[in-house]
């Protein structure tokens, strides 16, 4: 009884020690954005600001492309999702239901290209990008993100619609569905938590992307918030952590409140990948 | 209604064959069961039926019209699927709405129809519910209820009444020959319970190894088994198949003789391995002159099932009144009624070879 409890406490305290040590550059991050400049660097630091400001914030919003980007990111993260889903869904439902030649392989083989460095694809993707006129474009990135994505996706999604019993489709062909009728009326809203939380990946791989972004796209008109906000805030002689900070707080906003809503589908998914994929 | 047709059908995954030569007249309103164990082809048999299956090669009709290539809504039939398979994601309404939103049935009409067919199932309560909600019994009725909503020609059944209790399989068992009977519309009712076709089945297509065994009536199968495989696979206890040596009117086995009626059987059969059948209904036990020793006895209340054992430990069942009583070892002689005994040739689906027209069907008190 004693033991267990010292047990529960030292489990607690271990728990929560990690959990500080996590969370404390988020907090930092969220204190330095509306310190006022004079307040940043004063040694020793203080804990919680003397004033708090939102001037960072609205510097951002104003005199920056912080809004260009933050546009950008947007665009990219959302095609990139709509295409990986689509594409996943389709994929996957050919692979679970359709008998074919090379099926496995195929699967096998998308998972490779998932095993490589992203480094070992990136130059040819480049290359190819430019040979297509592609270069320094948006579509460039969607497509770079989508080929990235995609592997997971395809086995996220397949391990979800191997859990759809074939009979719910039969069913609806025999009650008179078409095969694409089925798919849309019976498949897919089965389908939804593994899409959820595909999506949700997606979405987050994505937004957070910044290597291909830093390859693939070298303008402000085109640059993602990853790579936007460090070429315009870090440069060889000084970094704007102020700025910095203030811009962090608002790349993490949409993907927190994403998390929020949709936390319980995200688990049961990663769940879903870990035990059959 | 309609009648349904299976021509020299054949169907092969890959290089295995899952069903061959299958030829199948079904008349139009019939209730026919498709009965065989476990992987014998009966839900493939379906399933091309609906068109969810393709045969590799022969016909399917239904309605006079070949409907090989004709797609599964299209084939005016409905199928209740041994799992229920019913949308999880649908309320009880919108389950049984669903094949009728699919033809495009307007909302108001598609509202009567569903009313109709949960009032003649006991549904109503029950409508606004999802599936998972529902008892295994219910579900199986909002699974009918989808079949019979549209008022098909043909209803396919894969083992519906497989996943519900004792009880409750028998009490379903009855409303669907009800059902039947209402409707007198085509029923295809595949099971592996011999019980459930021979009691609602109007005729009885065994199937084994893919192939057609026998295809006629419950008394027929029951009584004028075509085979060893259906003589075996009817009747529970199943029909004791002893195997011996024909030799003129004598049948020998485990050292003694039985005389036969020669008239009863075909009239070319030579000397050599045949296999005697006789249902344990006919084994008299004290009446006869093979020795046999009792190992078992098993009361079932109405009555007992005997095991015996012949001298050279050859092992058949015979079926007695209850009251009568027998001791495990004891020693004594049997005899078959001579009227029920069959001749089968040897092999697992050896044919009989009494003539057709000697039905062994005896009165069980003329023993
Ligand atoms: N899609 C399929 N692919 C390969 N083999 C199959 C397929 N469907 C059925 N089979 C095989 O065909 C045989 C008959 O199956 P089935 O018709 O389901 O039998 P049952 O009589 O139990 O309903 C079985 O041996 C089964 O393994
Ligand atoms: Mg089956």
């Amino acid at each position: 009884m004693q033991r267990s409890m010292l047990q529960g406490v030292i489990v607690n305290l271990v728990t929560w020690t990690l959990v500080l040590l996590i969370a404390f550059p988020l907090l930092w991050m969220i204190i330095t954005s509306v310190k006022p400049q004079t307040e940043l660097f004063r040694i020793p630091p203080t804990w919680f600001p003397e004033t708090i400001t939102f001037e960072h914030y609205w510097r951002l919003l104003t005199e920056t492309p912080f809004l260009t980007y933050f546009r950008n990111s947007v665009v990219l993260a959302t095609t990139t999702t709509i295409f990986v889903v689509a594409l996943g869904t389709l994929g996957a439902y050919s692979l679970v239901r359709f008998k074919y030649r090379g099926r496995e392989t195929l699967a096998m083989l998308v998972l490779f290209t998932y095993l490589l460095p992203s480094v070992v694809l990136i130059i040819p993707l480049y290359l190819m990008m430019v040979a297509i006129g592609l270069s320094n474009t948006l579509v460039s990135l969607i497509l770079a993100h989508t080929t990235f994505a995609l592997p997971y996706a395809l086995w996220l999604l397949r391990s979800f619609m191997e859990g759809v019993p074939e009979d719910l489709e039969s069913a609806a062909l025999v009650d008179g569905a078409s095969r694409m009728g089925a798919f849309r009326d019976i498949i897919l809203p089965q389908l939804l938590p593994g899409i959820i939380s595909t999506a949700l990946f997606t979405f987050i791989l994505s937004w957070n992307e910044y290597l291909y972004a830093l390859v693939l796209v070298n303008s402000d008109s085109v640059a993602p918030l990853t790579t936007g906000v460090m070429s315009m805030l870090i440069s060889a002689f000084n970094i704007e952590w102020s700025l910095l900070m203030a811009a962090s707080v608002m790349m993490s906003l949409p993907l927190i409140v994403v998390f929020a809503f949709l936390q319980s589908y995200l688990t049961s998914g990663f769940g879903a990948g870990g035990v059959k994929g | 209604m309609a009648d349904v047709t299976l021509t020299n059908v054949r169907k092969q995954f890959g290089t295995f064959v899952a069903l061959e030569n299958l030829d199948i007249e079904i008349k139009s309103g019939e209730f026919v069961a498709l009965l065989g164990p476990s992987g014998c082809g009966k839900s493939t048999t379906l399933r091309m039926l609906a068109g969810l299956e393709f045969p590799t090669s022969g016909d399917i009709s239904i309605d006079g019209r070949v409907v090989n290539d004709v797609a599964p809504g299209k084939r005016d039939i409905a199928m209740v699927f041994q799992s229920y398979a019913l949308y999880p994601h649908m309320s009880v309404a919108e389950n049984i709405a669903y094949p009728l939103k699919k033809r495009g049935v307007s909302a108001a009409d598609r509202k009567v129809a569903v009313q109709k067919a949960a009032e003649l199932l006991q549904l109503e309560p029950l409508l606004d519910r999802k599936p998972k909600q529902l008892s295994g019994g219910q579900q199986q009725r909002v699974a009918l209820g989808r079949a019979l909503v549209r008022e098909p020609k043909v209803f396919l059944l894969d083992e519906p009444l497989s996943n519900l209790d004792a009880k409750l399989r028998s009490y379903m068992r009855a409303e669907l020959i009800e059902l039947h009977r209402r409707l007198g519309k085509t029923m295809i009712y595949v099971t592996h319970d011999q019980l459930e076709a021979m009691t609602m089945a109007n005729r009885i297509a065994v199937m084994h190894g893919g192939k057609l065994q026998q295809f006629d009536t419950p008394d027929a199968v029951y009584n004028r088994p075509a085979n060893r495989f259906v003589a075996s696979f009817i009747g529970t206890p199943s029909m004791n198949q002893l195997e011996g040596q024909l030799d003129g009117a004598l049948f020998h086995v485990a050292g003694h003789s039985i005389p036969l009626d020669r008239t009863r059987f075909a009239d070319d059969l030579g000397t050599g391995d045949y296999a005697l059948g006789v249902r344990p209904e006919f084994v008299a036990i004290g009446d006869g002159e093979l020795p046999a020793k009792i190992r078992l006895v098993e009361n079932t209340g109405h009555e007992q099932i005997v095991t015996l054992e012949l001298t050279d430990g050859t092992r058949l069942l015979a079926r007695t009144d209850a009251a009568r009583r027998l001791d495990v070892g004891q020693n004594v002689q049997i005899g078959f009624h001579p009227d029920a005994i069959h001749l089968f040739a040897p092999g697992e689906e050896g044919p009989r070879l009494n003539k057709n027209d000697a039905a062994s069907v005896i009165p069980m008190r003329s023993r």
